[in-house]
């Protein structure tokens, strides 16, 4: 098929690559202070749920308000679905994003609000996807109280069934299971997953790691305003080397591999130790450990995302 | 446009504290009237506004004028300033306004619609003056002829020019609450917290009372936006009548158009971190 040049920009799929997001060196200054933002660079694929990793304070939250237009970069540009980003930008019509925590009117009801968020946009009352949007909000009669007299939690749930009433091809949400009950936590990762197994791509910001972990394919990680690392989490996971060992005598573990060839370092966790290795292999460790005279009850490889996380920004401390 | 401004106009209908600003505006003038039947004034034989509350007691006709005079140093610009100040800083304090922004709604037409929710609401707030103040008066004092002795003050209108005059001044009235308005709204832009952007408005609108009252500052008062706040009584005194009023309606503008383009500015290169 010839595409005619207006119907190849209707066509805005983003570029050949399948990425839906593109952020490029982007940057957020505040004043003369704050580099909230630093030259931060990652790509999120169609259809992939990408996590966007990072201690509070890392940036999170203005890079993804520089990706709706809420927030100008200072230099640097966001794409979505091959447009720049601009404020209130047309594009924004196929993403849904949930911005910090959901906000609503207090004084009107879970279903004024919506309403009046779908209407402000020029959509016309009921969407199509209501009920379903509403379903996963499961307030019940609920809905038809004043928000003023919901908990956390229902404003959350109706703040996702907000961003899903547009039927969004790309959904944003910002550390959307804070403050939520175990049980509502595992019903929004539910929902993620099954967003994600209809084809919605998903950018999810969290500093919780079991969260990315549990439901992205890939993870950006950030901390104090740059790019860390990004990459699937399996690379990421891939990439760690470190081995929990429990032993009898800590003490004497810490000696023996403290002076072995390999080790480059090693943490005391009573009733154990993690210990970074060189690329030797865990064996050698176990031997070393069983020459000095130590009992070694488990060893447990450390290749868990916390641990990368926490590694790598150890080494972005570093750095 | 229309799709923005009419949620915009739902959202103020819905919510409980628009009746309340409306309805203390609307019924002062009832409390007037009670006030004026418990303890009629006598005759001052002065002239002026204050002659105003005897005519009133004469005829009901002239309960709005009495409750212009009462409310628009305070109360009315009060109300217009927690209209305009509220606007926009409301949203961002509630963190409404960026899923209005990222729905998307441009920062223009959010800007447009709110501004014309604001002045919708000011009118129907100043409107609300003449309404009941000619309901409640005449109730109370009837539609009468006023007292021969007005016609000593140049002042020989019948009952329906009276009346007519009557939402002549309040409209004017209204109108010069513009400036403190659109203070207020501009200040609405730059901050999440309304009572700042209210006090902003209601801020200036005092302040420029206060400056009027500086007998030396002479001329250089008429560029305050108050400076002719009562001019609408040539409207009950031709005699005296020089143009004042249009020099009334013609000051709120250059403030009007100051405010609502720095506003408007100021709201699109605003980074929304509410």
């Amino acid at each position: 098929m010839v595409l005619t040049p207006l119907e190849h920009e209707l066509d805005s799929s983003g570029p050949l690559d399948g990425s839906v997001i593109e952020v490029r060196g982007l940057t957020k200054r505040f004043g003369d202070e704050v580099l909230a933002v630093d030259r931060l660079d990652f790509t999120v694929a169609r259809g992939s749920v990408c996590g966007l990793l990072g201690p509070n304070g890392a940036g999170k939250t203005t890079a993804l308000r520089m990706l709706v237009g809420l927030v100008r970069p200072s230099s640097g540009e966001a794409r979505v679905f091959g447009t720049r980003v601009t404020p209130s930008n047309p594009v924004l019509q196929r993403v849904g994003a949930m911005i910090e925590a959901a906000a609503f009117y207090p004084y009107l009801s879970g279903t004024s609000n919506l309403r009046l968020y779908w209407e402000a946009g020029g959509g016309r009352w009921p969407p199509p996807n209501l009920d379903d949007a509403l379903a996963i909000a499961g307030l019940g009669n609920a809905v038809e109280r004043r928000v003023k007299t919901y908990s956390h939690g229902m404003k959350q749930r109706l703040g996702i069934a907000r961003v899903l009433l547009g039927e969004p091809e790309i959904l944003m949400l910002d550390e959307p299971t804070n403050g939520l009950d175990p049980q509502e936590i595992r019903e929004v990762r539910r929902l993620m997953q099954r967003l994600a197994d209809t084809g919605t791509t998903i950018l999810l910001s969290s500093h919780l790691l079991g969260e990315i972990e549990q439901v992205c394919s890939h993870v950006v990680v950030m901390d104090r305003g740059h790019l860390v690392s990004a990459g699937t989490v399996a690379e990421l996971v891939a990439g760690t080397r470190w081995v929990y060992f429990e032993v009898d005598d800590t003490t004497r573990a810490a000696e023996v591999l403290g002076r072995h060839p390999g080790v480059l370092g090693v943490t005391p966790e009573p009733p154990g130790l993690t210990v970074e290795l060189d690329g030797i292999p865990r064996s050698a460790a176990v031997e070393a450990l069983v020459a000095g005279g130590v009992a070694v009850e488990t060893v447990t490889a450390r290749n868990r995302l916390e641990d990368a996380f926490l590694g790598l920004l150890r080494e972005s401390a570093g750095a | 446009m229309t799709a923005v401004l009419r949620a915009e106009l739902a959202k103020q209908l819905r919510r409980p504290r628009t009746y309340v600003a409306l309805g203390i505006v609307g019924f002062i003038p009832v409390l007037i009237t009670i006030a004026l039947w418990a303890s009629p004034p006598e005759f001052s034989g002065r002239g002026g506004t204050g002659t105003f509350f005897y005519y009133a007691t004469q005829t009901g006709l002239f309960i709005p004028a009495v409750s212009l005079v009462v409310l628009s140093r305070l109360l009315l610009p009060f109300v217009v300033a927690v209209f305009a100040g509220d606007a926009l800083a409301a949203e961002g304090g509630w963190g409404t306004l960026r899923y209005l922004l990222v729905r998307p709604v441009s920062r223009g037409r959010v800007f447009v619609a709110k501004l014309i929710t604001v002045i919708f609401f000011a009118t129907i707030g100043s409107m609300l003056i003449v309404v009941t103040g000619l309901i409640a008066g005449t109730i109370a004092f009837g539609w009468n002829e006023l007292p021969p002795i007005a016609s000593l003050f140049g002042l020989d209108q019948p009952p329906g020019e009276i009346a007519r005059n009557m939402f002549v001044a309040t409209l004017y009235v209204g109108w010069s609450m513009a400036a403190a308005g659109a203070f207020a709204f501009m200040v609405s832009t730059m901050t999440d917290v309304p009572a700042g952007a209210i006090g902003a408005g209601f801020g200036l609108f005092m302040t420029s009372q206060i400056v009027d009252q500086i007998e030396p500052l002479d001329e250089y008062r008429n560029i305050l936006p108050t400076h002719y706040l009562e001019a609408w009584t040539s409207l009950f005194n031709p005699r005296y009548s020089d143009g004042e009023m249009l020099s009334g309606i013609l000051i709120q503008i250059p403030y009007v158009i100051a405010f609502c383009a720095i506003g408007w500015w100021w709201f699109h290169r605003k980074d929304i971190k509410s």
